[in-house]
């Protein structure tokens, strides 16, 4: 019962959401700032993580590979495959779940309860769609650019671990992460992003805009946000896979 | 003009606005006045449309609202200013921006009409030079005053605000009383006010409808309330010891 309700009115939210814009230079507007808000300031982090499991992938494999038939070069194959495949996207967007699925939920939440929602309503602005669309376009946008950047500083941080520990020597690690290079990864990894950009921001959105009471509630509509966002990233990685890769 | 005719409003079982019919005219400040929980701030809902009514009609100016799809309801909803009970201003944004937002989004007007529409509304609600301050920089009076200022950003034909004076000092209700009177005549809006302050309805209540477990129980002038028989009325009105004193040397 509570399932389909929030189905049914997830959906209807979303049929408010993909309307025709008022005034589109207020939309376009609206959707920079969200790019700067919601991309741009998430650059650190996913620089930060990526790094630190770019290196630590290498680390791994190279302590659990020393068998003297493995060639070496294989570590650096991992460590890409490893990035590319799924770290850069999935993992990266269960962190920006957490980041940026909160901050809109909170921030929807927020207006809700200090009725900001309501005085645009009484504007007569379709606040859902004002509200809600240029965050999906910005995330739409700006995520698979992040997967990207996620994908070379996560290499780039398995390199760095190469030149420091040397557990196997640079040049092999650069050997192996030109080996056997497809191409398609690298779509597959931007293709699951785009979906996931849209679960994360739509799925805290419903939440932060669906708020009511006082702070609290808009604190429990956060994590709610975070946790059912981040549930769906796993379900749509499962199905994306078999879809794409199959 | 707006006429609320047999209104009623339920949430789940339980009945909060029953068979209301009320007129409130242009050009006059109209005061809902009632009990906490009494159903006044779901009523104020029901007419700008944030709720549905389940029985009624709401009409504006000859044209049934309630019945209107969104599209519709969105032309008329240009003309209409809200004064929330905490101001409802966009905390991103600065005061001019909060007012000149109304007018980026249903207006062509530039730049500089915008911002000098903007001083106008701001002059108006005595807060010049208050343009670049952020929200959480103004007191509760400045921020109704600067809500005030949003609401007639367009020069809205109705004016409603949801408990004006709440939170503020009786000084500083004054001035907004006054400003809300001004306005509605200077403007010559159909004004809609929410309140429990009774030095509101002594002010500016050119038409007061008292509202009790949802149902319309009296209205009249602020005049005529002191000379009400309505025990109802008398016991929320003249609810203190010196009230009561005042009316009884009234009766007598």
């Amino acid at each position: 019962m509570g399932l389909f309700f929030h189905v049914g009115k997830y959906y209807e939210l979303m049929l408010k959401v993909f309307t025709k814009p008022e005034k589109r230079i207020m939309y376009y507007r609206q959707t920079v700032r969200e790019m700067e808000a919601l991309g741009l300031n998430s650059v650190g982090i996913v620089l930060i993580i990526s790094v630190f499991m770019g290196a630590v992938i290498t680390l791994q494999t190279a302590y659990n590979t020393e068998n003297p038939f493995l060639p070496s070069y294989l570590i650096g194959l991992g460590c890409r495959d490893s990035m590319i495949l799924e770290f850069s996207s999935t993992m990266v967007a269960l962190i920006l779940a957490g980041k940026v699925g909160s901050n809109i939920a909170s921030e929807l939440g927020t207006m809700r309860v200090t009725e900001q929602i309501d005085a645009l309503e009484i504007m007569g602005v379709n606040s859902a769609s004002y509200l809600i669309l240029p965050k999906i376009i910005a995330c739409i946008l700006v995520f698979p650019l992040l997967t990207l950047f996620s994908m070379v500083v996560g290499v780039a941080g398995g390199w760095l671990a190469v030149v420091f520990t040397r557990v196997i020597t640079p040049t092999d690690f650069i050997y192996g992460i030109q080996y056997a290079f497809i191409p398609f990864y690298i779509t597959y990894s931007v293709i699951k992003m785009v979906v996931f950009a849209f679960l994360i921001t739509s799925i805290s959105s419903y939440y932060g805009y669906y708020s009511y009471g006082g702070s609290l509630e808009v604190g429990v509509s956060s994590t709610r946000a975070v946790v059912h966002s981040s549930v769906f990233i796993l379900l749509f990685n499962v199905i994306l896979t078999q879809l794409i890769l199959s | 003009m707006i006429e609320v005719v047999h209104v009623s409003k339920h949430f789940s079982n339980e009945t909060v606005l029953k068979d209301i019919t009320v007129t409130f005219e242009r050009g006059k400040t109209n005061l809902v006045i009632g009990q906490s929980g009494s159903g006044k701030t779901v009523l104020l809902k029901c007419i700008v449309g944030l709720l549905e009514v389940d029985e009624g009609d709401i009409i504006y100016d000859g044209v049934v609202f309630n019945k209107l799809n969104f599209k519709d309801k969105k032309s008329i909803r240009k003309e209409i200013g809200m004064l929330f009970q905490g101001g409802a201003l966009f905390d991103s944004l600065t005061v001019e921006e909060n007012i000149i937002y109304p007018m980026d989004m249903f207006t062509r007007m530039t730049t500089e009409e915008k911002k000098e529409r903007a001083n106008f509304c701001l002059k108006r609600v005595n807060m010049e030079n208050s343009n670049h301050l952020y929200p959480d920089e103004l007191s509760g009076g400045m921020k109704k005053r600067v809500a005030i200022a949003r609401a007639i950003a367009l020069n809205p034909k109705y004016l409603f605000c949801d408990e004006p004076n709440s939170g503020l000092d009786p000084k500083t209700s004054i001035v907004i009383d006054k400003l809300i009177l001004e306005l509605t005549e200077e403007f010559n809006m159909t004004t809609i006010v929410n309140t429990h302050d009774m030095n509101s309805v002594m002010e500016i209540g050119s038409k007061v409808v008292f509202i009790a477990n949802g149902m319309k129980c009296w209205e009249g002038t602020n005049r005529e309330i002191l000379h009400s028989d309505n025990q109802v009325l008398n016991d929320f009105i003249f609810a203190n010891s010196l009230a009561k004193h005042v009316k009884n040397t009234i009766k007598n």
